[in-house]
């Protein structure tokens, strides 16, 4: 079942096209890989997807409504979650908090129940704390321990990278955007990381990932999607598009190519 | 200066502080969430306080009724103001702060000057020029000795009920699921959005909870000093953000830890009739241990501020600070200077000894401020300096920690 379709999605900035009448689609239980050079418009997609942009022209169907002049927060709660290429996690916070106000659309309790502290309040935090730290310990161990009370600034460029995940996990979302979730992280963590995603999938998520890393492109996903000047230039199996000229010819210009 | 004087000063500028930390919080947490100072606040405050006696005075509040429907009258009207000014101080965000939020960042800024400026002459137009009274039987009477200082039951009830408030929005800040979408808005914004979390609502609720704080500010000042006018709010309003400022702006603590040094810094100032050179002592002893404090190292802080024997058990470094700093205390300008040439050779002990000249330039400007005091008005300084104290108090925790006492709350975007 197509869960995302996105039909002649575009977006301008001044004159230049971000992303240009792309059409892009991911069935549910997928993991479909964007690859493009920088500036091709993985990230622009991203954010439109999102909401925090609004398209010029086209649709972006999410289980068959349009999600087109919703609120990012309205989005998220479509069941649509993302993580950033540069983080954006609360450095303030700690781990364990972080998650938990990813879960904060799930939860109930309003002003007033939390002011008066009800037991339904208690229960319902309790559960909260349980299933985060359940989603935290993805990462087996990582996160979990002494560490789901530091802040979430104190720790390790990777670990951020991985609670990220963990917080937009937290609601539950049905598809998951990971904008290179391996960016910055050694080659052994990068592996890790590809297998992680995948035993993410296998808990039941579709996932969108754009990723520079060939080796977590082609070991991870099911598609792969190529983009270049905002449009999309090739699409199929991970092998065949990195084998594409046109792809090969963004990457590496077409004397590149020649030589390639 | 007997005792009980000082015992009163100090009860009384922790009434005041209390009150600054009320209105201080409204402050501290906009700008947490929007990073906009909200400059109407302060006549929010007053509108508070106005509605708070506005109610009392039109329910009839009288000596002769009973105490439980007196303390029952005077909750209603608490809850009536508070209602009232927390639908104010949202109306103000939602129709003069969120139509410009995506301007550039002075727009919103003289918005809520505008707004404030309207709030005040609204209170004219309705209220007129005269101050209003808070009826004499909605405030309670008496007085609890405390150290021969005489109390008032209302300071005490003030005291202890705004640190009751202030727990509790700690609490509710830290713990359930609305502050810490309160938290993570003022973190980043379009990450909590992300989050699904509505952030023009928590924005909302900041304002709401800020305005209702201002409201019981209002209130228990109109019952402290029996009387509000039109523009108190304006005095209160820049001394609370001073506060918020003092303490480090955007943070919690730091507002309430701010509001207090202001309130005490204000009675001890004007209330003390010491002799010049306690003053001289008592005011370069608050920089020097502001500055010491602000010299070690963080984890020795805690145990210097508790523990005056392990101040002086650090390595070589942190040994030359502290005598850097004991220099400073006797000795202002010349002891700066005279470190200075007496260990130039070493660069890192040469920035100390910059810092130390800073120091001795502040002991010697308080030197020569006391000594006018003396001059002028016979070891008294007059009400009317009050907010000039104010303000030096700020200027001076600012030369030397910029971010204020607590530190500018800087969220961390990682």
């Amino acid at each position: 079942m197509v869960l995302l379709e996105t039909i002649n999605l575009t977006k301008y900035f001044g004159g230049i096209s971000a992303v240009k009448k792309f059409n892009f689609k991911i069935n549910e239980g997928e993991i479909v890989s964007i690859i493009g050079p920088n500036g091709s418009g993985k990230t622009t997609f991203f954010n439109l997807v999102s909401g925090l942009y609004k398209p010029d022209s086209g649709d972006i169907l999410f289980e068959g409504e349009s999600l087109v002049g919703l609120r990012p927060d309205q989005i998220s709660n479509k069941g649509i979650a993302r993580t950033y290429q540069t983080l954006r996690i609360f450095g303030n916070m700690t781990v364990l908090e972080n998650v938990l106000v990813g879960m904060h659309p799930r939860l109930q309790s309003n002003f007033f129940h939390s002011l008066l502290h009800t037991l339904k309040v208690r229960r319902e935090e309790k559960e909260a704390r349980e299933e985060a730290i359940k989603i935290l310990s993805y990462f087996k161990g990582r996160l979990t321990g002494p560490r789901l009370n530091h802040p979430a600034s104190s720790l390790s460029y990777a670990n951020r990278r991985r609670l990220e995940i963990c917080r937009a996990l937290a609601n539950h979302p049905k598809l998951l955007l990971l904008d290179e979730p391996a960016a910055g992280m050694n080659p052994s963590e990068t592996i890790e990381m590809m297998e992680q995603i995948k035993e993410i999938r296998d808990k039941g998520y579709t996932i969108i990932l754009i990723e520079h890393d060939m080796k977590v492109v082609m070991g991870a996903s099911d598609r792969v999607v190529a983009m270049d000047h905002g449009e999309k230039i090739a699409e199929g199996g991970a092998l065949e598009v990195a084998r594409n000229p046109l792809v090969i010819e963004a990457y590496l210009g077409k004397k590149g190519a020649q030589i390639a | 200066m007997g005792f009980e004087t000082f015992v009163g000063l100090t009860l009384s500028g922790l009434t005041v502080g209390m009150i600054y930390a009320l209105v201080a919080l409204g402050y501290t947490m906009v700008y947490g969430v929007l990073k906009l100072i909200n400059f109407a606040h302060g006549e929010i405050f007053t509108v508070g306080g106005y509605l708070g006696a506005t109610f009392l005075i039109w329910i009839g509040i009288e000596d002769g009724i009973p105490l439980p429907l007196k303390i029952l009258y005077v909750i209603l009207a608490f809850l009536f103001s508070m209602i009232l000014t927390a639908t104010l101080g949202w109306s103000v965000e939602r129709f003069a702060y969120r139509p410009l939020r995506k301007m550039t960042r002075i727009a919103p800024l003289l918005s809520a000057i505008g707004v404030s400026i309207f709030l005040q002459n609204l209170i004219l137009l309705v209220f007129g020029v005269d101050p209003i009274i808070m009826p004499v039987a909605a405030i309670p009477e008496g007085y609890i000795p405390v150290f021969g200082a005489n109390f008032r039951y209302l300071a005490v009830i003030i005291i202890v009920f705004s640190l009751i408030l202030m727990g509790g929005l700690t609490l509710f800040i830290k713990k359930t699921r609305l502050g810490k979408a309160m938290r993570a808005t003022s973190q980043d914004r379009e990450a909590a959005e992300m989050m699904g979390i509505n952030t023009n609502m928590t924005i909302s609720l900041t304002f709401i909870i800020g305005s209702a704080l201002a409201a019981i500010a209002g209130i228990l000042v109109a019952m402290y000093y029996g009387t509000l006018k039109f523009d108190t709010g304006f005095l209160y309003g820049i001394k609370a953000f001073t506060a918020a400022v003092l303490g480090g702006i955007g943070n919690i603590p730091g507002a309430v830890i701010g509001a207090l040094v202001l309130g005490l810094a204000e009675n001890y100032g004007v209330g003390l009739k010491l002799g010049i050179l306690a003053y001289f002592f008592i005011l370069g002893l608050i920089v020097g241990l502001a500055y010491q404090f602000y010299f070690l190292p963080r984890e020795a802080r805690k145990k210097a501020l508790f523990n005056l024997a392990d101040r002086f058990s650090y390595d070589e470094g942190s040994l030359s600070k502290v005598k850097i700093l004991n220099y400073c205390y006797y000795g202002g300008w010349i002891s700066g200077f005279y470190f200075l040439f007496k260990e130039r050779r070493d660069s890192l002990v040469r920035i100390h000894a910059r810092q130390a000249i800073r120091v001795g330039f502040a002991n010697t400007f308080l030197f020569l401020v006391t000594l006018i005091f003396f001059l002028n008005s016979n070891y008294k300084i007059s009400s009317e300096w009050q907010n000039g104290i104010t303000f030096l108090v700020l200027m001076l925790v600012l030369i030397f920690k910029p971010a204020g006492i607590l530190g500018e709350h800087i969220p961390e975007k990682v």
